[in-house]
């Protein structure tokens, strides 16, 4: 791919927003988007470790896999990549910010099985990203993850008041607002192809 | 649906023995989303908000504790009583600030139905829209609830 | 085909290998805190290994910071002023602290894991609590739901304490309660016997300790306690005293009337005790017995709700209508007092409003 990372950056917040546009990441998205609070710490975990986690997985896929013939195996070893260093992000955080550790800490765990960060490591192979290219997407992905979680808790506070058809409540009516943010979405693509 | 870890530490706390003896959840299996969802549900049926029942048991025990000892009547139509203990209890739900060790037992003279209440109850009403697990010793039913506190309002449902 | 099967295996095992071995070092290097000191009121230096929470390496060394939850961060008893070294205020605290007491470096030791060199204060009489093993060796039903327990002290054998201070029991695991908790109750003896405490408990429907106590602790069963705690014991001046309780509040000023019975006193003393029905009442006979002790001093029970069947012969009502024939010298009066808080309440305002000075009014408010 011949593309420039600082363009691949913003496309993968607004273009092809990995939730919105490949719909990764659902589980914890629906789950966590009932406090605005709660869903900014979430959104930062992933995006620190999508970035980080993209940029290794690049070096081990590319340095590692490919050279022993071993790429059949990066489902495995993309999972245990992430998993490590969630628990090594998990101890640093708590060694050294033990205030963001306690906002934060509960949400970590819950990342490793986050299908958001597994799927970028897998797009960035798929779609023969550099490192550099690979890092930028990751970052992007990351805020726009962020930012459509963000989307969804504001929408949904405001839905708190409103009269929703009981059978709607709840994940429901949260899909049915994530189909329009993504048709909102839609507006954008076309400005810059990815893949 | 799954819990968040914040949900099972909230369980956890929930439990016999961590803050009461009997815990908050009774013989109540459902998650506890689910159990304040449902809870919802009535209270929407009912066309009544959780905060708006967590304010008239504030005003029932807030009058009651005028009397310095023993019951009292309130507005002609309650017969309330506080009892207060010593020591003070945290909110399950990691909530600021901690509830005085209160029961407030009421007696609607109408109808002759009594329930009763904590300062816990009304903290998790108001600010969680929990009326515990069913089987708990302080479940509030929000229909026999409102029934007591909303007389009037009790033909709307 | 059998060597790149072996080959795989191996490189998939380094790679996670690999990050497991990374893991276990930050573990080591992350978890070693080292040698860090905790400087006491600038008395006291200890010197310990970190990692541990404030409050445990506290008790380690035998200082006792009250704390009713076993540091689960949820009762917010064990407050303490960390000057330095607490580290950045942790979500897990800010429920439990007021904003004053915020911007007073005013910590929970329980939360605070000692991570460096840490200096903090602590009121002194906290230097005086220890931790007592004892036995159980009477329990006495005063009413319906209040029991008197009486403690010999094993382990250490003495205990040193002035009269109205309080002990935190410790329950242990039992029945439903998997965790061991501690709640306050009100010493109820006389100081001058230090091989033995009393307690006056009433049973509270839901509690952990009081059920246990009530339902589950028999004579001659092994107890711990941490104390002595409070700043509600009597002041050495000449000056009236006139108490008031309500419920189990009757504790502290028993043991406040058998110190000053031992010890002497010329003081002019009214005790005015509110309970509802003559159920209610207890050790009636042993009040009645100090008007015989002192040179001034008059038990007068006042119940609010006396049953007709009882033929109650005293006064009826509230306390507060009887404050004016009992005091004579408003100003040179002083008030003790313990009960609930919202009879703290009422009678402090009847007092101020008489003239009692509001400084020498002393109270125990539960919690």
């Amino acid at each position: 791919m011949d593309i420039n990372a600082f363009i691949l950056f913003w496309a993968a917040i607004f273009t092809s927003n990995i939730l919105l546009t490949n719909f990764l990441g659902m589980c914890s998205y629906l789950s966590i988007s009932r406090e605005v609070e709660s869903s900014f710490g979430l959104g930062m975990a992933v995006f620190f470790v999508l970035t980080v986690t993209a940029g290794l997985n690049w070096v081990i896929y590319y340095h590692i896999l490919v050279p022993f013939d071993l790429i059949y195996l990066q489902f495995i070893v993309f999972i245990i990549v992430i998993a490590a260093f969630v628990q090594l992000l998990e101890m640093l955080i708590e060694r050294f910010t033990p205030a963001l550790y306690y906002t934060l800490g509960i949400f970590l765990p819950l990342i490793t099985v986050n299908c958001a960060i597994f799927g970028v490591s897998l797009f960035l192979v798929i779609r023969k990203y550099s490192f550099i290219q690979s890092v930028a997407y990751g970052a992007g992905s990351g805020i726009g993850w962020l930012l459509a979680i963000l989307m969804l808790a504001g929408i949904r506070n405001r839905l708190k008041e409103k009269m929703i058809p009981q059978g709607l409540q709840g994940a429901g009516i949260s899909l049915i607002v994530t189909g329009i943010m993504a048709l909102a979405f839609i507006g954008f693509s076309g400005i810059v192809i990815v893949q | 649906m799954k819990q968040t870890p914040q949900e099972l530490l909230v369980t956890q706390r929930m439990q016999p023995g961590v803050i009461t003896l009997s815990g908050f959840l009774g013989i109540d299996q459902r998650p506890l989303n689910e159990i304040i969802a449902d809870d919802a549900q009535t209270l929407l049926r009912l066309d009544i908000t959780a905060p708006e029942i967590a304010e008239r048991m504030q005003y029932l025990t807030d009058q009651s504790q005028q009397a310095y000892e023993g019951g009292i009547i309130i507005d002609g139509s309650y017969e309330v009583e506080t009892e207060i203990t010593r020591g003070k209890l945290p909110c399950p739900f990691l909530h600021r600030g901690l509830q005085r060790k209160t029961v407030t037992t009421c007696t609607h003279l109408t109808t002759g139905i009594t329930i009763r209440w904590t300062a816990l109850n009304i903290h998790m009403i108001k600010e969680h829209g929990f009326f515990e697990g069913k089987g708990s010793p302080f479940r509030l039913e929000p229909g026999t609830l409102i029934k007591v506190l909303f007389p009037d309002a009790a033909h709307r449902s | 085909m059998f060597v790149s099967i072996i080959q795989d295996i191996g490189i998939t095992s380094l790679v996670s290998g690999g990050l497991a071995l990374i893991l276990v070092i930050a573990q080591r290097y992350l978890n070693d805190y080292g040698d860090c000191k905790i400087d006491i009121n600038g008395k006291r230096l200890i010197t310990l290994k970190g990692g541990s929470s404030l409050l445990n390496a506290l008790s380690e060394n035998q200082i006792f910071i009250p704390s009713a939850c076993g540091g689960k961060g949820s009762c917010g008893t064990c407050k303490c002023q960390v000057l330095e070294g607490g580290g950045p205020l942790l979500p897990t605290e800010k429920p439990l602290l007021t904003t004053k007491e915020m911007t007073g470096n005013v910590r929970l030791a329980c939360q605070i894991k000692v991570k460096s060199d840490v200096r903090i204060h602590i009121p002194e009489s906290i230097f005086n609590i220890r931790r007592f093993q004892g036995v159980v060796s009477k329990i006495e039903d005063y009413t319906y739901d209040i029991k008197g327990v009486i403690i010999t002290l094993t382990e250490p054998e003495t205990i040193d304490f002035k009269a109205g201070q309080y002990v935190q029991l410790e329950t242990p695991i039992y029945a439903k309660v998997r965790q061991k908790v501690g709640r306050a109750y009100s010493i109820s003896s006389d100081p001058g016997n230090d091989r033995q405490i009393q307690l006056i408990i009433r049973y509270v429907p839901e509690g952990i300790c009081t059920t246990w106590v009530h339902q589950y602790l028999n004579e001659g069963d092994q107890i711990s306690f941490t104390g002595p705690y409070g700043d509600f014991f009597i002041r050495d001046t000449s000056a009236d005293m006139i108490f008031v309780a309500g419920g189990s509040g009757k504790a502290p000023i028993k043991s406040i009337l058998e110190y000053l019975s031992r010890v002497g006193t010329t003081r002019r003393m009214r005790y005015l005790f509110g309970a509802r029905t003559c159920k209610d009442l207890y050790l009636t006979g042993e009040m009645h017995a100090f008007e015989q002790v002192f040179d001034d001093f008059e038990y007068i029970p006042v119940l609010s709700k006396p049953c007709p069947e009882e033929n109650w012969q005293g006064r009826i009502g509230y306390v507060m209508p009887v404050f004016p024939e009992l005091i004579t010298d408003p100003a040179n009066t002083e008030a003790y007092l313990c009960g609930s808080p919202a009879m703290i309440e009422s009678v402090k305002k009847a007092l101020i409003e008489l003239g009692v000075p509001k400084d020498r009014i002393y109270y125990d408010s539960f919690g």
